[in-house]
């Protein structure tokens, strides 16, 4: 059996009951064969994702359908110049989050500070769960200081970017 | 996902960038140039090139290299080449002031100092260019905040042009009719694209993300937002462009100002718009002295966008130009600046000493860097000083701007001391148990973090 070179996706029966699709997606993205595509169905244009994926070095093709509703294909670019993070991780087999933080109304750097004391007091393997406003670009350097893995991305919303942080699974490094 | 480190140079451009703003100060309280010298003359340009390049353009590139990152979540595409930038732009500006001050017969004509200074800038800004350019080429496409610095690098690099031409000609090194009438009609094309496309639309750029975030107010993407980048971009081609026509043409550029300008206005009307959102939206509802300086600032812009609208209405536009530049560069792009730096500077010595303890022991808060009782009054001080000094233009009262700008330096110094304090960690009561762990940052750079 070979590979197909599109995998269809359709999270518009998870957005229509009120979920959240976006676990479900990059799940799904993160176990894509190399050279792989994604069609992706959802009920309005997914802005956020365009952007996170684009960043992960997919390039994308959005149509709109009848009703508002959009289908989008993301293709891997040809070549992508985006260094290979060593500890930016897939999730998909990490366990349930042990400590969850919303952190949404706080003023930067608190939100970075808020999850660097949180990680302090974790057990290796454990998971914690963070919601920010933004993508805490001066925290992954320092996790990646300290041998924890992470992933995040933006929510359906748009504005809440969500971050899973694994403690200590590649091990410190000076 | 990889985040973004401590861009290692940006302590040095700001060091050089306020340095640069106190020379010029200094100078003015000297009675050099403008207002005792004529607009256009060698010693105005002097002046004039100390605050915009060595002043403002080292504080943007400084603090590009820093929050280009942030802007758009992807490291720095090298920073190997920030200190050669620093050392090219520094070089580049000491000859082109060498440069004036051998066109107003201070110094002999043996060198050709403004050729090698038009090599040099264009050297530094071509680097600075590389740099952000291949930064942001990776991560297109651009949220709007980036997409205003890309058009900001596009006018720096018209501005390095024009400027270019000047100093080729000025320096007796092109005769060719084309470039002759480049120098005799184009210096508004030069100015609009370096303080309104680089400095103004840059900044404007980045104050769409940096107020947001400092305030916790939403992102704006709407499309006021749209507008004011569109309405920017048109501005800028139409001057930029138009402008190299009505040159070829051999036409004046009267046509060319008379489109450019409503485009601006249209800008400016939405940008401020969007501001007084940013400010009204905002969660955090008691905001830090950046911010109330910031706001300062903003309002500055409008007061000097108004101020320029009636003096075109009475016909007295050309005659208080010289005001309003004064105005537009001190007023609002160094009032933004100085209010920007005191929460830069404080954030980055934070990161580079804190950052790696956070979370292992308890550590002082961003806010615990800086005094800000301390520093308000050197701010108040500032801005009443710059529109003391603007009046004393318009009012042809060349001793008094002398006074005023003095009151500006002094201000400013005060600025400057509260930014090393906070650089040398002077105002933070540490633990003796952290002691051993953090040791005093360097005034002027940043070692590298490697993640």
């Amino acid at each position: 059996m070979t590979t197909p070179s599109i995998v269809d996706l359709d999270v518009r029966p998870i957005l229509r009951a009120g979920g959240e699709p976006f676990e479900k997606i990059m799940q799904t993205v993160n176990a894509l064969a190399p050279g792989q595509g994604l069609r992706l169905l959802a009920t309005f244009k997914p802005s956020p994702l365009l952007h996170v994926l684009g960043h992960s070095g997919f390039s994308h093709e959005a149509k709109e359908l009848d009703g508002g509703e959009w289908e989008v294909l993301f293709t891997p670019s040809a070549k992508s110049d985006e260094p290979v993070a060593t500890a930016a991780a897939d999730a998909s087999r990490w366990p349930a989050p042990v400590r969850r933080l919303d952190n949404r109304d706080l003023e930067p750097p608190e939100p970075m500070v808020r999850i660097l004391a949180a990680v302090e007091t974790m057990a290796q393997g454990e998971v914690l769960s963070a919601l920010l406003c933004r993508e805490p670009i001066f925290l992954f350097p320092e996790l990646a200081k300290r041998g924890h893995r992470w992933t995040g991305g933006f929510e359906a919303d748009g504005v809440t970017y969500k971050v899973l942080v694994q403690i200590g699974t590649l091990g410190a490094r000076p | 996902m990889v985040g973004a480190t401590l861009s290692r140079w940006t302590m040095s451009y700001f060091a050089a960038a306020l340095a640069s703003l106190i020379g010029a100060e200094g100078l003015m309280v000297s009675g050099y140039g403008f207002p005792s010298a004529a607009l256009a003359a060698p010693e105005t340009l002097l002046l004039v090139h100390l605050v915009v390049i060595g002043w403002l353009s080292l504080l943007m590139c400084g603090a590009l290299f820093q929050f280009v990152p942030v802007l758009i979540a992807r490291p720095l595409y090298s920073d190997a080449l920030t200190l050669p930038t620093l050392v090219l732009l520094l070089s580049g500006l000491i000859a082109l002031l060498a440069g004036f001050l051998q066109l107003a017969g201070t110094i002999g004509p043996q060198l050709p100092l403004l050729p090698g200074a038009a090599m040099l800038l264009a050297g530094g800004f071509g680097l600075a260019l590389w740099t952000l350019g291949r930064t942001l080429w990776a991560a297109r496409p651009l949220p709007l905040p980036a997409r205003f610095i890309a058009v900001g690098l596009a006018s720096v690099a018209a501005t390095v042009v024009f400027g270019s031409v000047f100093a080729l000609v000025l320096g007796g090194m092109a005769t060719e009719p084309l470039m002759l009438e480049v120098v005799r009609i184009g210096v508004p094309i030069h100015v609009i694209a370096g303080l309104g496309g680089w400095l103004t639309f840059t900044a404007m750029g980045v104050s769409y993300r940096l107020m947001a975030m400092f305030m916790l107010a939403p992102e704006l993407d709407g499309w006021g937002s749209r507008g004011v980048f569109y309405a920017g971009v048109l501005t800028l081609a139409v001057t930029i462009l138009g402008g190299c026509a009505a040159i070829h043409a051999g036409t004046s550029l009267a046509w060319v100002l008379g489109l450019a300008a409503p485009l601006s206005l249209a800008a400016l009307i939405l940008y401020g718009r969007d501001i007084r959102h940013l400010y009204r939206a905002r969660k955090r509802r008691l905001i830090e002295l950046n911010s109330r300086m910031a706001g300062a600032a903003f309002a500055n812009l409008g007061a000097i966008a108004t101020l320029a609208i009636v003096l075109l209405a009475l016909a007295q536009f050309e005659r208080h130009i010289g005001a309003l530049v004064f105005l537009f560069s001190l007023g609002w792009l160094s009032g933004l600046g100085l209010a920007k730096l005191y929460k830069i500077v404080a954030f980055l010595t934070w990161l580079e000493c804190y950052g790696p303890i956070l979370g292992k022991m308890p550590t002082p808060r961003v806010q615990d860097l800086a005094v800000e009782r301390r520093a308000l009054p050197w701010f108040i001080l500032y801005h009443a000083a710059v529109w003391s000094a603007g009046a004393c233009l318009f009012a042809d009262a060349p001793l008094a701007f002398r006074a005023a700008v003095a009151a500006m330096l002094v201000a400013t110094v005060g600025i400057a001391a509260q930014l090393v304090r906070i650089r040398r960690l002077a105002d933070v009561a540490m633990a003796p148990s952290l002691q051993s762990h953090v040791s005093r940052p360097s005034l002027l750079f940043s070692p590298a973090q490697h993640a």
